[in-house]
């Protein structure tokens, strides 16, 4: 103590006793008292059984609970960016606390102060002069504000906080080597910063390609009625495994309760992206918190500032003139041609539409080419709509990524729609050019593979055909049926056949509009040419059927037996003598006939099945023209980080430097282990994913055993439910398309893109002191 | 020789991070460098013959036989491979064998023989699968690839999704094998730990306790910083 305030003390003491001497008196009397009656020895025997007490209990207890948050709640985990700028000097660290030992750095800011640091993080001062309200960044990693971590290469240690991260990051070493007070351990991540500008970004699930706001439409449930088998056997499987799951539930003992820590994950990877964007945002900032090295201008560099001023106020007046005047005329007249084109399309996207009755088919239900200008037309009504909600983009942060998959959705159909209009050209052209040589090849092939091929094969059917002995005279009279029927539809050709050249030339001149127009009106054109042979087909499998059928009821009368419709069972009969002789008679006739007509029936679904692989494979052209992740498969070669299709983890090498440096005070380091967080780019599986699936669709339609149990029989084949099929032309489309109000409605609404730089000065030199640029006057177009 | 029966391996910087690799390749010994050399100089060179018989027909598809009488064109440039390749395939007795060879394979036959030959050469010899856990973010599985060509497969499994780790049995042929699997919750299907290897039991339950213990073991719970909230 001072020795001043000690006299002043006394002096109070001494003036106090003489004042109240009575009081004093009372208290030297009342101590007298305690001292004869021993409340004294009383006290002190308390106060040693209150101190073993404490020594017993308390302090064991206390140190215990200290041990054990030390050493087991002691995990510390750092995300650390790889890029961060590596110096010798002091700096603060700052970044997202999501717990009280978990952290997520940022940046490292050099040459201020911490505490200072803070407030301003607090008060936003970072954010003030940002182009987009700080919210957003808030709401997404899951903080109000920012924080100060810690602080790196600090000269003491004193004034640390003890939950803070003391980084140790010099030039010379590749980790950056971390120690915090409270941690017994620490996991240090490193991480990529995505950049956002050009659009990477990291997620937890793989980015979608196809759209996915398909539920499950009433058409679909009304159409799915015929594979109701195969619908119900997959439930059941689907039913099993969930049981199974719902039984594995059950073996697990322990449920755990996730930590802070487990479910900071989703926030971690938000933290990740608008990582490069917050320390662009506090690295230029940083100035704002007290005066910086500054210098003057040299003559030379004003000189310089003052020509470019000149020149940008030039260009500015320039651009003013025409963001003001020309470009909001064009942008009207743009629009108003859009909404034509756009109720034209509607139009038409009607017609193709109109159904005669719920559940009967469409114009696009019947025509590859419908279809094709239907999803066409589709396309076309989605593209405004897209390109706006691209555009609200702009309005944001760069690092909100929920865009992302549409973007690439948007301008992998502008390019893929290029693209076709590019090969429709050439084809077109081509077609055109050679319109007589390409029109007598296809009367060639029909006429040598749809008539004599045919002709040629009934005829052989007519003989003996392989040595089978046949029935001549049914043969005859089937084959004579058909040969005329055939006979009459090339005659019906032949008269069309002049038409043919006009008919490509049309085709040709429609390939403008892309490449798969010509393919869809080609695989129509196929389905028109040989509407006789499904007619044959049709015509035999008829016949085929009706006589297995009468076959089988025979067959049961020649067992004594018979089909009972109302218990759908087989039921013993007493056929009379003549029943009994008419009927076996007539099944052997039937049975000897059965080979001739099978042959027949044979031959035709032969063919059919031939035109209707054809036709597949003009289906699948279409499929590639249409959606073939183009723009995808570009990205996953130029910039693997903008598909990302989830994250791993890369346990690095830990390596403790074997010389310890003389003046590190930070040396109590815990043990840490180094990990690399990575983005796994999409699979090219995931991205051929809905071809996969169509594919899986084809095969367990056509492939499976009823199919071929229909064939045998002669039943009629039935096709694949379109929807199904050409799910995946629908895949980048919405279920529901915007109307026309709709759209005029997003193309009207202006979006307020907030625009600090009006207008990208060209080549201007770098002036070291941050001079006054006039960017100010630039007008933002509203 | 070349690979054991798969060993455990654990890389544990830390108490709660550990890697479990369990590995067919042997432990590193001198004879084992020297036939890993040799192994790779024959890959080597088995490509390289491979590539010159694929080189030779094509030459021969292309027509044209550039002698080697002309003046070589200037060392270290694109032409003179390509002379030396020729002179080479017309002058020495095993070039022309590889020629002749390249000649008498019908085109159909020799270019899914040569894309056989290419992913044959490209095959690891050994398998490698691991178990990377790391508390507070989860559980990442990976298998290394049948080729070089390709990267591993990984798979992360979140903590919060996580329902349970356990040792299971299956009968596999006439044995009975002691596999780990990951319950993750909400899907249908368990991730089997080392799918491919099916290390003995013993090593399976080391994993399955190094597992539990640096994933949850004393985990005391962190609180959220209210500070910043």
């Amino acid at each position: 103590m001072h020795p001043f305030s000690t006299l002043t003390l006394g002096i109070f003491v001494a003036g106090y006793i003489t004042a109240r001497w009575d009081l004093v008196t009372r208290l030297y009397e009342l101590a007298i008292f305690a001292v004869e009656y021993g409340v004294v020895l009383r006290v002190a025997r308390g106060i040693v059984v209150l101190t073993a007490f404490f020594l017993a209990i308390f302090v064991p207890v206390a140190l215990l609970a200290r041990r054990e948050t030390t050493l087991h709640d002691g995990l510390m985990r750092v995300f650390w960016p790889t890029d961060i700028r590596k110096s010798d000097r002091t700096g603060v660290v700052v970044g997202w606390r999501n717990s009280t030992l978990d952290v997520f750095v940022v940046t490292i800011l050099e040459d201020v102060d911490a505490h200072n640091v803070e407030f301003h993080l607090r008060s936003g001062t970072f954010f003030r002069s940002s182009p987009h309200s700080p919210n957003r960044i808030y709401e997404l990693c899951g903080h109000s504000s920012m924080h100060v971590l810690g602080v790196s290469n600090a000269a003491t240690q004193d004034a640390i906080d003890p939950s803070w991260v003391c980084a140790k990051a010099s030039t010379s070493s590749r980790y950056p080597r971390i120690s915090c007070a409270k941690a017994s351990s620490i996991q240090l991540i490193l991480y990529d910063r995505p950049r956002p500008k050009g659009m990477q970004y990291i997620s937890l699930n793989p980015i979608a390609l196809a759209l996915g706001d398909k539920g499950t439409l009433p058409e679909d449930v009304a159409s799915s009625e015929d594979d109701s088998e195969e619908a119900k056997h997959e439930k059941a499987i689907k039913e099993n495994r969930r049981m199974l799951v719902e039984k594995l539930k059950q073996h697990s003992i322990v449920r755990r309760v996730a930590s802070a820590r487990d479910k900071a994950l989703p926030k971690i990877v938000n933290q990740v992206n608008w990582s490069w964007e917050l320390e662009q945002a506090l690295q230029q900032n940083v100035g704002r918190l007290g005066p910086r090295p500054k210098r003057g201008l040299s003559v030379s560099e004003r000189v310089v500032e003052s020509a470019t001023t000149m020149r940008n106020y030039v260009l500015v007046q320039l651009w003013t003139l025409f963001s003001v005047y020309l470009f909001p005329i064009v942008q009207k007249a743009f629009v108003l041609v859009l909404l034509f084109h756009r109720m034209v399309a509607e139009i038409f996207l009607i017609i193709l539409e109109f159904r005669a009755k719920p559940g009967y088919a469409a114009l696009k239900d019947i025509s590859a080419t419908a279809q094709q200008i239907e999803i066409r037309l589709q396309q076309f009504c989605y593209w405004p709509m897209q390109y706006v909600t691209l555009r609200q983009r702009k309005a944001n942060w760069a690092s909100v990524t929920t865009s992302h998959p549409d973007y690439i959705r948007f301008y992998n159909s502008l390019w893929l729609v290029a693209n076709d209009v590019i090969i429709g050209m050439a084809v077109g052209s081509y077609i055109i050019e050679h319109k007589d040589w390409v029109a007598d090849q296809i009367r060639d092939l029909l006429r040598t593979y749809t008539v004599e091929a045919l002709q040629r094969g009934i005829s052989w059917l007519m003989g003996w055909p392989a040595g089978l002995k046949l029935n001549g005279e049914l043969a005859a009279f089937l084959g004579d049926l058909f040969l005329w029927v055939i006979d009459y539809w090339s005659s019906c050709i032949e008269t069309l056949s002049p038409m043919l050249p006009h008919i490509i030339w049309f085709i040709g001149f429609s390939s403008f509009a892309g490449a798969s127009m010509p393919i869809a009106m080609f695989s129509d054109l196929l389905s028109v040419l040989t509407l006789h042979i499904y007619s044959f087909y049709l015509a035999s499998a008829r016949i085929y059927h009706w006589q297995l059928t009468i076959l089988r009821s025979l067959f049961h009368l020649f067992r004594g037996k018979k089909h009972n419709v109302l218990r759908n069972r087989i039921d013993s009969c007493d056929y009379d003598l003549d029943q009994l002789l008419v009927g076996t008679i007539l099944f052997t006739l039937l049975f000897f006939l059965l080979p001739t007509v099978m042959v027949f029936y044979l031959n035709f679904a032969i063919a059919r099945m031939i035109i209707i692989s054809l036709k597949a494979g003009f289906d699948t052209l279409l499929s590639c023209l249409n959606h073939f992740p183009l723009f995808a498969l570009m990205l996953r070669l130029k910039d693997p980080s903008r598909l990302p299709g989830g994250i791993h983890f890369e346990l690095r090498d830990t390596h403790y430097p074997t010389t310890p440096d003389a003046n590190d005070n930070l040396l109590n380091e815990p043990p840490t282990s180094i990990i690399y967080l990575k983005n796994i780019p999409l699979p090219f599986r995931d991205m051929f994913h809905q071809y996969f699936q169509m594919a899986h669709r084809i095969r367990k339609h056509y492939l499976s055993p009823r199919v071929l149990l229909c064939l045998v029989t002669g039943q009629f084949v039935p096709p694949i439910n379109r929807k199904n099929l050409y799910s995946l032309q629908y895949s980048m489309l919405p279920a529901r398309r915007a109307t026309v109000w709709e759209m005029w409605r997003a193309v009207n609404t202006e979006i307020d893109i907030p625009q600090k730089k009006p207008f990208q000065m060209p080549n201007i030199p770098q002036l070291q002191n941050g001079g006054k640029r006039p960017t100010g006057f630039g007008r933002t177009r509203s | 020789m070349l690979t054991t029966a798969p060993r455990l391996r654990i890389r544990r910087p830390s108490p709660t991070t550990a890697e479990f690799t369990v590995t067919t390749l042997p432990p590193r010994t001198l004879a084992l460098r020297l036939l890993w050399l040799l192994l790779l100089a024959l890959r080597i060179s088995l490509s390289l013959v491979a590539l010159l018989i694929l080189y030779a027909r094509w030459v021969q598809e292309r027509g044209s036989i550039a002698g080697p009488a002309q003046p070589p064109p200037p060392l270290l440039s694109l032409d003179r491979l390509v002379f030396a390749l020729d002179a080479f395939l017309q002058t020495t007795p095993a070039g022309t064998l590889l020629a002749r060879i390249a000649a008498s394979v019908s085109l159909p036959v020799l270019l899914p023989v040569a894309a056989a030959v290419f992913y044959a050469l490209s095959l690891r010899v050994h398998k490698e699968e691991s178990l990377l856990v790391l508390r507070g973010l989860g559980v990442q599985t990976s298998e290394s690839p049948a080729t070089y060509l390709a990267g591993a497969a990984t798979r992360f499994i979140p903590t919060e999704k996580i329902q349970d780790i356990l040792v299971n049995e299956a009968f596999l042929g006439f044995e009975v094998r002691y596999y780990l699997v990951v319950v993750v919750e909400g899907e249908e299907n368990v991730v089997v730990v080392f799918p491919g290897l099916l290390p003995r039991r013993k090593i399976v339950e080391t994993v399955w306790r190094g597992v539990r213990e640096c994933l949850y073991e004393g985990r005391g719970e962190d609180r959220v910083d209210k500070s910043g909230s």
